[in-house]
């Protein structure tokens, strides 16, 4: 809260001479500040107050972590890269447009004036005097509910809202230290396979171990895992009574949970089969094979059994059963 | 199967010569009823309704074959259809796949000949179940190839044949190209893996030959030409590298290259497309390493050897390297989009709407796996398992096949289709493991050494063993010398279980097919209150109005999911259908339906929209019309006028989608929603007026159109058509010529006469 | 052929169907143009009845004739302008006296194209000496002669229709006493043409009307060829059903001892158009108490008595909406189209029904082989109370495989026949089809018969069984050469060392 006191104050005399300054004035000082400035309600005002002879860009974000805005957090470095690029890419400001940030901490009146519930969203002021005023349309508003998160997209958006003017490109910094490091790793990877090859060679050549990976990888897909994947899928939720529902209602949706349970069942189920098909007639002795056969159909019937009572719980009308469950 | 070696006494039968040809009618006995228990699975809904063609892309195809039937194949190869995507025309045969036409038309002809006069409407209706019967065939042969167990190959044709993964495609009536495409797909595997095992250019030359066919029927053939190739890799990498890979791989792809280029919508894309380029890849390096073994038996010197593998490692990295470039740089297309989005799921949400709008492109939940496969979805693993047992060329296709296959089929619903041959192979292999052990009657003898000596599941595989000693190490669960199963109670519970199994998937497999792939959209079915059923036949209502009162070129503007039904039954041209190739058309529709009046009458004026046509379902109920399809027309609209059209207008405040009183203006100013409920809240008592899909009460006030008609509306208001209105005579905007005719004459009513005009507002 | 250019320039036919026929029958005869009848006779009192109380009128004219000629004659002609008569059909005369005797031959005499008016010769058995008197009852319908007006109604108005007709009954003869009566279905009459009353004999005023019928006339000494235009029109809120054209085909299989019957319909509703669009709300509103209405709901077919498993079906498949009563007395097929036919609509289905051929099937023993005998109805359309006018019907008996030396007889007006094979269901030489074409014909003619004769050698009925056997040995044979190919490449024992 500190911090945000001494800004307002450190912004204090500007936004009061801003009042009497002329837009051309203002807006230099605005594209004079690094881009995007930190806007407080005030300065807010003061930039955006027509008469204006110049384009404002203000992200109304809520970083707080109270709020839990992810997207915002997403999005903050996307803007502030587009904010930097576009004032490097035209450094006499022909574009005539400034960015700024106003977080909710700093500019409650403004959320409050203009009834925002969400964050973030990104308002766009037209001259409304010079050569690019829109008086029709003094403001416009861009909405990230549209799973706009990148840099590119609101560039786009902004190129359409201010034609006949540069629009300098985003240009993402080249990244020395990822670089290397790949490299390095690459290297690295290589010259210890090399050393290693003759230990790790019959480790890759081994029979089970690929067994292990393709099984694994099979009961995955075939539990829905990619479903999860794609869909974030929460991993379980509490039903009403404060308890843990594993398993969802409905055909179409399910639980990161259950999913692992059913992969599972699945798993018991198939090595039961691979046990009675290959393990057991392979014991020597009369005895301990049938007790194995014994065990291993009973193995079967009741996990095959759950499975389909699960299955009952997902499919209402689903009419075949087996005991016990 | 083999129970009948059990049998004693019948030697004469099951033993020698005889025997042979006993095992092998009863083979053929059994594959023929299997065969005809798969047709027959199919047909309950011929028998519930009638044999119709079901859904909407069977339409196209239906319609695709009566013109190949009626013009002749030359004809059809280069079809200019007009009567589709007004007023562009579609270039329908370079754009579709006509293996599938070709075939009924062919199959049509054949009948012609023998003067049976089969009309052409059943051929298609009844194609997927014939297909079906050859595909357990086919799955009978791969399986046969796959394991050495007799009973596997008929098990698999079995489940191949009742499995609803399967049947939910190919009922009778579902006409579409996943009809034949699977039998060829599991087809040309089987072929595939004869050629490896023999190394014969002959299966070679005719796995080919069906590659080719599979191209020309189906989309889905890049997943053979990943596959192939992909085997071959991982063949090559296991030191695998033989003559008779080399001899099946270059024979299959030159060959299977040529045939698929011959489809005009393939064309180039072998060559141009990076979904192709692994096997062009693989080809190279089959080249390279053929080349390094030949010179390897011709000079055995050590360091030459190292130098030589040094080399195609480096000439094999620098193609790599040459493709990736030509792919930067555009010679070589990169991967299309429904294949890229596969691999990267999130891409198609953002970048390609249309087909993440589609229902069958969206991940598939776990009771979708278990609901199409039941009990073999954990026979599978099992299955995949044992082919690690022996692992030699064939069962390698099985593992990398099971791998890719389930994740595919776990990334799309539809694509459980490629997933289900492989389940039943893999399942079908693990069961009969299991029966071949519990349903031989001779009991085993204690263990001796003699015993040690022969291993595998069946007596008489003596080569077997040796192969499998030859194999370094193997499974630990099979370490152990096979000794059979001992007590008959043992046997007896088993064999009863599986069979209480079986028959508990078979209940399953008809009560799926019977529930819920046997309904031909077109027609819906209800019970009435006594039981009775009825049927609701609103879509055929209005098309056949369509077709008979209506002038033979209107045209017909609908959304993109009635086009193909539109041009079967109501035989009239439409904007847009469901073959998406136009995104920006599609989008032009998307706008007129979701914007003002205003906005979208001129757009219909410039495309020549005589009627429009709109499903609501919800005097009914009917969950699957236009208004909760809209937002996707929205979002299309949005994706090309981002400015004009806004997904966020449709929300409310709270970001709710609704229909009643606070239903944001633009949503009830939205042609769609106008057209859906226009005139509705006339048939009930005033304020009553409720929508039974969104359960909500409509406002009481209901929607006025002034640019258009209602034309026809069907029996339980499911389609209701709409006329667009002329000009207007006076020149007047139609809002006027409305409030005029209301009475309330405006000031500027009637004054401005003069030539009538296209006022774009 | 000529004459078929005729009858295409009076608009009749709407495809010339018996062009491609390989012998055709027309019974037409042309006279010159100069041709006008002789008069003969003289009409001495003539009176007309036009019922119209259904969608089609229908004309019965009772005329006492006397031959005022030196010799007998036998031939009496009746004009028609030339568009009319393209809509007049079932022309028929008996003898009012003994309707029982037969023998009346009516002939259309086609003129050049270029005449305007054309006759119905009538050629009497006995030619009727001089001075002689002869009472004839001559029937006919007018198709397509009513007119709605106004020709725009709203969905739930009552529908007017307008009749024109001439007052004097169309006569090649001097007629000295005659009157036309109109039966109308109801007395909601809004205009009747009257005419002065110094035309009519009796000087009364003209029309008379008395409840639901009009009287015109009577009128004396009306030269031929008069005519004298009035026009009546009326509320008729039914259906104005017409039938561009029905196809039927009747399949005879002596195999299956089955008489398959399909008939194909090409309707559309000549009533008054739709002023704004169809309106479900209103459609269903009304429904609950149905209200006449000109729109065509649902058709009834009264079919032979045995008849079996029915269907209806149209471009796109089944229709559901129809039901198939069936008991020891009656077999009714009712059928609701997909949507109810409102005025200018069109609606074109497929109706078919299977009967036990012993029903219809008399075996008589001839000359070579056995003669078979078949009698089946000429159509069977729907039966509607408000009529069903037909304007062209083709009817095919498709008859067994082998079947020769064909003949038929039935009472309607033909106007071409045509004998051709029908290659279907593993046919080697293909099965004698019989087409028959008929024009103007309205359902109340539907119980007319058709008498088919033809001779079945009985050894004819092995043909199929031979061919389909000879046919699958044939597969054997090839499937078997097949199999023996050998297609490997070099030794066998090579590729076993490869593999």
């Amino acid at each position: 809260m500190r911090v945000l006191q001494l800004v307002a104050a450190a912004l204090l005399p500007l936004t009061a001479l801003a009042a009497k300054k002329s837009p051309e004035e203002r807006f230099n000082e605005a594209h004079a500040k690094p881009q995007p400035i930190k806007l407080d309600d005030r300065s807010y005002d003061a930039l955006t107050k027509a008469p204006r002879d110049y384009s404002v860009a203000v992200l109304l974000t809520a970083m707080d972590a109270r709020f839990g805005c992810q997207l915002c957090h997403e999005f903050q470095p996307e803007w502030e890269l587009l904010a930097r690029s576009w004032t490097k890419g035209d450094k006499g400001a022909e574009s005539r447009l400034a960015f700024g940030t106003l977080d909710f901490l700093d500019g409650k009146a403004t959320f409050q004036s203009m009834q925002l519930q969400t964050a973030p969203v990104m308002l766009l002021f037209h001259p409304t005097q010079g050569p690019h005023a829109r008086p029709d349309k003094p403001m416009e508003r861009l909405d990230f509910n549209t799973g706009i998160n990148k840099a590119d997209t609101v560039h786009q958006w902004l190129s359409r809202q201010l034609p006949d003017r540069p629009h300098p490109p985003v240009v993402r910094p080249i990244q020395y230290v990822k670089i290397a490091m790949t490299t390095t790793a690459v290297l690295g990877v290589i010259t210890f396979l090399t050393v290693a090859a003759p230990y790790i060679l019959p480790i890759i050549q081994n029979r089970n171990l690929w067994a292990a990976i393709s099984l694994i990888a099979v009961l995955l897909f075939t539990s829905g895992h990619m479903f999860n994947h794609i869909r974030k899928v929460p991993y379980v939720a509490g039903d009403g009574k404060g308890g843990v529902s594993y398993f969802a209602g409905g055909f179409q949706n399910q639980f990161g949970l259950e999913t692992q349970i059913v992969a599972a069942l699945y798993g018991v189920l198939a090595f039961a089969t691979i046990s009675l098909a290959l393990k057991v007639p392979r014991m020597a002795d009369p005895r301990s094979q049938s007790v194995a056969v014994l065990v291993w159909g009973g193995v079967l019937l009741v996990t095959y059994s759950f499975l389909l009572s699960v299955f009952r719980v997902k499919n209402g009308g689903y009419p075949f059963w087996l005991p016990p469950f | 199967m083999a129970v009948d070696t059990a049998v004693p006494g019948a030697d004469f039968f099951f033993k020698g010569e005889s025997g042979r040809n006993t095992r092998g009618l009863l083979r053929l006995l059994i594959l023929v009823t299997i065969a005809a228990a798969a047709i027959a699975a199919r047909l309950f809904s011929v028998i519930r309704f009638e044999s119709i063609i079901h859904e909407f892309d069977p339409w196209f195809n239906f319609r695709a074959t009566k013109y190949l039937v009626n013009h002749g194949f030359y004809k059809f190869w280069d079809w200019f259809d007009d009567r589709t995507w007004h007023p562009l025309g579609r270039v329908t045969g370079g754009t579709l796949y006509p293996g599938l036409m070709v075939t009924s038309g062919v199959i049509y002809h054949l009948l012609r000949f023998l003067t049976l006069p089969v009309d052409i409407r059943n051929i298609c209706v009844l194609l997927a179940p014939a297909f079906s019967g050859l595909t357990a065939w086919a799955s009978y042969l791969l399986t046969s190839e796959m394991s050495d167990s007799p009973s596997a190959g008929l098990l698999a044709a079995v489940f191949m044949g009742i499995t609803p993964g399967y049947i939910s495609r190919s009922v009778a009536g579902s006409y579409d190209n996943e009809a034949i495409a699977i039998f060829l797909l599991v087809f040309t595997f089987f072929l595939w893996i004869k050629a490896v095992k023999q190394g014969s250019i002959m299966w070679g030359a005719l796995c080919a030959l069906f590659y080719g066919y599979m191209v020309s029927a189906w989309g889905g053939y890049v997943f053979i030409t990943n596959l192939l190739p992909l085997h071959a890799f991982v063949l090559i990498c296991m030191g695998r590298f033989s003559a008779r890979l080399y001899v099946a791989f270059t024979t299959w792809y030159a060959l299977g290259t040529l045939a698929s280029m011959q489809i005009p919508f393939v064309g180039f894309l072998p060559i141009r497309n990076s979904d192709h380029m692994s096997a062009l890849g693989v080809f190279g390096l089959m080249q390279l390493v053929g080349f390094a073994e030949y010179i390897r038996h011709q000079l055995p010197s050590k360091q030459f050897q190292t130098l030589l593998r040094a080399m195609v490692l480096v000439v094999f990295g620098l193609a790599f390297g040459g493709l990736v470039l030509l792919t930067v740089s555009g010679v070589v297309a990169p991967w299309s989009g429904r294949f890229y989005s596969l691999w990267d799921t999130g891409y198609a949400k953002i970048h390609i709407p249309i087909i993440a709008s589609v229902s069958e492109h969206q991940p598939t939940a776990w009771p979708a796996f278990f609901f199409d496969l039941n009990m073999l979805i954990w026979l599978f693993p099992a299955g995949v398992y044992m082919c690690f047992r022996n692992l030699k060329d064939e069962q390698v296709f099985i593992v990398i096949y099971a791998v890719l296959a389930s994740y595919f089929a776990g990334v799309m619903v539809r694509l459980m289709l490629t997933l289900t041959p492989i389940v039943c192979v893999a399942a079908a292999m693990a069961l009969s493991q299991i029966l071949d052990q519990f349903l031989v009657a001779s009991q085993p003898s204690e263990p001796t050494e003699s015993t040690k000596a022969n291993g595998n599941a069946n007596g008489n595989a003596d080569i077997k063993d040796k192969l499998a000693a030859a194999i370094p190490e193997s499974l630990r669960s099979t370490k152990a010398p096979l000794v059979g199963i001992y007590s008959y109670l043992s046997k007896s519970v088993i064999t009863g279980a599986v069979t209480a199994y079986l028959l508990l998937f078979v209940l399953h497999c008809t009560w799926v097919t019977s529930n819920a792939y046997s309904s031909p959209s077109v027609v819906l079915a209800s019970r009435l209150p006594d039981g009775s059923q009825h049927i609701i036949d609103d879509y055929r209502e209005a098309y056949y109005w369509l077709r008979q009162n209506t002038k033979e070129d209107a045209k017909v503007m609908s959304w993109w999911d009635y086009g193909y039904q539109i041009g079967g039954m109501a035989d009239r041209p439409t904007l847009v259908d469901n073959n998406t190739w136009n995104n920006t058309h599609i989008a032009t529709v998307g706008k007129a339906m979701s914007s003002r009046e205003e906005v979208s009458y001129p757009i219909m004026r410039q495309h020549e929209v005589d009627y429009v046509l709109v499903v609501f379902g919800g005097l009914l109920g009917y969950s699957g019309d236009d208004i909760n399809k809209f937002l996707w027309m929205v979002r299309i609209a949005e994706g090309i006028w981002p400015d004009e059209v806004k997904e966020r207008d449709f929300f409310t405040a709270r970001g709710e989608y609704r229909v009643d009183d606070e239903a944001t203006p633009t949503m009830r100013n939205s042609l769609m929603y106008k057209m859906s409920y226009y005139n509705y809240n006339s048939l009930f008592p005033a304020g009553q007026a409720t929508d039974r899909v969104r359960g909500s009460k409509l406002p009481a006030q209901g929607p006025e159109l002034s640019t258009l008609e209602e034309a026809f509306t069907s029996e339980n208001w499911i389609i209701r058509i709409y006329k667009v209105k002329d000009l207007d005579n006076l020149g007047r905007s139609h809002q006027e010529a409305v409030g005029f005719e209301k009475g309330n004459k405006r000031k500027k009513a009637g004054k401005r006469r003069g030539p009538r005009t296209l006022r774009v507002d | 052929m000529r004459s078929l250019i005729s009858w295409a320039w009076l608009g009749l036919i709407s495809s010339i169907a018996t062009a491609d026929s390989n012998l055709t029958h027309e019974s037409r005869n042309i006279l010159p143009s100069a041709f006008s009848p002789p008069k003969h006779f003289r009409n001495v009192n003539l009176v007309r009845n036009i019922n119209l109380e259904k969608s089609y009128p229908r004309e019965t004219i009772n005329v006492v004739i006397e031959n005022i000629d030196k010799a007998a004659q036998n031939e009496y002609y009746i004009p028609f302008e030339q568009g009319s008569l393209g809509q007049i059909g079932g022309l028929e005369v008996v003898d009012k006296k003994e309707a029982e005797k037969k023998g009346f031959k009516v002939d259309v005499v086609g003129i050049d194209p270029f005449s305007t008016t054309e006759y119905y010769k009538i050629t009497l058995p006995t030619p009727i000496p001089p001075k002689d008197q002869l009472t004839l009852s001559i029937t006919y319908f007018v198709l397509s002669a009513l007119s709605p007006l106004p020709r725009e109604i709203l969905q739930t108005d009552k529908q007017y229709v307008l009749h024109k007709f001439s007052a004097y009954a169309p006569s090649a003869y001097t007629t000295v006493k005659q009157k036309t009566k109109l039966k109308l279905p109801t007395t909601d009459v809004p205009d009747a043409v009257t005419l002065p009353a110094s035309l009519n004999a009796e000087k009364k005023e003209d029309p008379q009307k008395q409840g639901t019928s009009y009287t015109y006339g009577p009128y004396s000494d009306i030269e031929a060829g008069a005519v004298q235009e009035v026009s009546v029109r009326y509320e008729f809120t039914k259906p104005l059903t017409h039938s561009k054209l029905l196809e039927r085909d009747i399949e005879v299989s002596h195999w299956g001892g089955n008489i398959a019957t399909e008939e194909r319909q090409w309707l559309t509703n000549r009533a008054a158009t739709l002023k704004n669009h169809f309106n479900r709300v209103q459609y269903q509103q009304s429904s609950y108490y149905n209200p006449p209405t000109s729109a065509l709901k649902e058709m009834r077919f009264p079919l032979v008595v045995g008849s079996v498993d029915a269907y209806f079906t149209d471009d796109i498949g089944n229709v559901s909406t129809s039901r198939f009563r069936t008991n020891k007395k009656e077999a009714n097929l009712e059928l609701k189209p997909r949507y109810p036919l409102f005025g200018g609509w069109n609606y074109s289905f497929k109706v078919g029904w299977n009967g036990d051929l012993q029903n219809f099937l008399r075996k008589v023993k001839g000359g070579n082989g056995e003669t078979f005998v078949l009698k089946i109805p000429f159509f069977e359309g729907p039966k509607q109370a408000e009529g069903i006018e037909y304007e062209r019907i083709v009817t095919r008996v498709i008859l067994p495989e082998g079947a020769t030396n064909v003949n038929f007889q039935t009472t309607l007006p033909l106007i071409s026949n045509t004998t051709s094979l029908h290659r279907t269901f593993l046919d080697t030489l293909g099965r004698t089809a019989l087409t028959l074409t008929a024009i103007n014909i309205v359902d109340e003619l539907r119980d007319r018969d058709l008498i088919v004769t033809y001779d079945y050698p009985s050894i004819a009925k092995f043909r199929k069984p031979l061919t389909i056997t000879a046919g699958i040995f044939a597969v054997f044979v090839v499937a078997w050469v097949l199999g023996n190919l050998d297609v490997s490449i070099g030794r066998k024992q090579e590729k076993g060392k490869k593999a």
